[in-house]
């Protein structure tokens, strides 16, 4: 499983980042990229000493500050669930010659973002929230 | 390029990579990619009574560029080929 | 990256570049070394008490801030009583 399908089921579930530098930012995911930018709803910052906070409504964090991301452990099993899923729609309309009929309810993506990689797994679950 | 390939011609020979953050490790080299990033099988790590930390862990994979140092056996580094191979690389470069 | 190929599914140790030790089970990696730890504790280690496990659940941690990534062989942990350690946490890394 690729940790972008991981971020990316993310969308709308709280979620602890901890930046390089120490600071921790708790929130919901609004959205995100394939550089892990991201942007959270409902935010407390935490400094890095753990001694001072502050409360946002929203904030916008460049992927490559990021030490690393907790996110609730239900989306592991989401995520694989999806996958498997994605798999299966795939092979039974490559076997059948029906194009894609059980991918494309599931919400195939409505923007341009993320069409160049990662196949069938995308789409689907709590994307769209337009930003 | 070059110290990638020296690297490849050393798989399943015994390196010592020492990391930046002090940790020294011996093992077997059993690959490496372009970022050196190496991945080591039967490892010890140096001084072990001060850093139990790696105890339950026998092969690792080591990020390129936290490697301070590695050691490379002697024995297997054909030290006239490399100076060879580095003159042409350096040749090749200057031309362009 | 062939190299982190047969890690996924395992217990792995995962060193951090700021001397934070972790364990967990690798669920998934990607060619920037990122990865994905299910069921992952940090281990903290000192030299007045055991080592303390602490809860950590599904963690995603950057490429760039990964050391190391160790194979944990179960029967050798299972072998080691955490709490009868003692040790210095891991160095930071120093450029």
């Amino acid at each position: 499983m690729l940790p972008l399908s991981l971020l990316n089921a993310a969308q709308n579930k709280p979620m602890l980042v901890e930046l390089k530098n120490g600071e921790t930012f708790n929130g919901h995911l609004v959205n995100c990229d394939n550089f892990m930018n991201i942007t959270l709803r409902e935010v407390y910052q935490t400094s890095a000493d753990g001694d001072k906070f502050w409360k946002l409504k929203e904030c916008y964090i460049r992927g490559s500050t990021i030490k690393y991301l907790r996110v609730p452990d239900t989306l592991l099993d989401a995520v694989k669930e999806e996958q498997t899923r994605a798999r299966e729609a795939g092979r039974s309309a490559r076997g059948a010659h029906v194009s894609g009929a059980g991918n494309r309810g599931r919400g195939m993506p409505q923007r341009g973002r993320g069409a160049m990689r990662g196949g069938p797994i995308r789409g689907g679950r709590g994307r769209g929230r337009g930003m | 390029m070059l110290i990638f390939s020296v690297f490849k011609t050393l798989t399943d020979q015994k390196v010592t990579v020492e990391l930046k953050n002090d940790l020294s490790i011996t093992g077997v080299l059993k690959s490496v990619d372009q970022f050196l990033n190496i991945r080591l099988d039967k490892i010890e790590v140096f001084d072990e009574a001060r850093h139990p930390h790696m105890m339950a862990v026998k092969n690792c994979f080591i990020r390129g560029s936290v490697v301070r140092y590695v050691q490379l056996p002697a024995e297997h580094v054909d030290t006239q080929l490399l100076e060879d191979a580095t003159r042409r690389e350096a040749a090749a470069q200057g031309k362009r | 990256m062939a190299t982190l190929q047969g890690y996924v599914d395992h217990r792995v140790l995962l060193i951090l570049q700021d001397g934070r030790a972790i364990v967990g089970v690798m669920a998934g990696y990607d060619q920037k070394s990122n990865v994905v730890l299910s069921n992952s504790k940090e281990r903290v280690y000192s030299m007045d008490a055991g080592v303390e496990e602490i809860e950590l659940g599904l963690y995603l941690v950057k490429g760039d801030q990964i050391v190391l990534i160790g194979e944990l062989d179960e029967a050798l942990e299972q072998s080691v009583d955490l709490s009868t350690i003692r040790a210095e946490p891991i160095l930071p890394i120093r450029y």
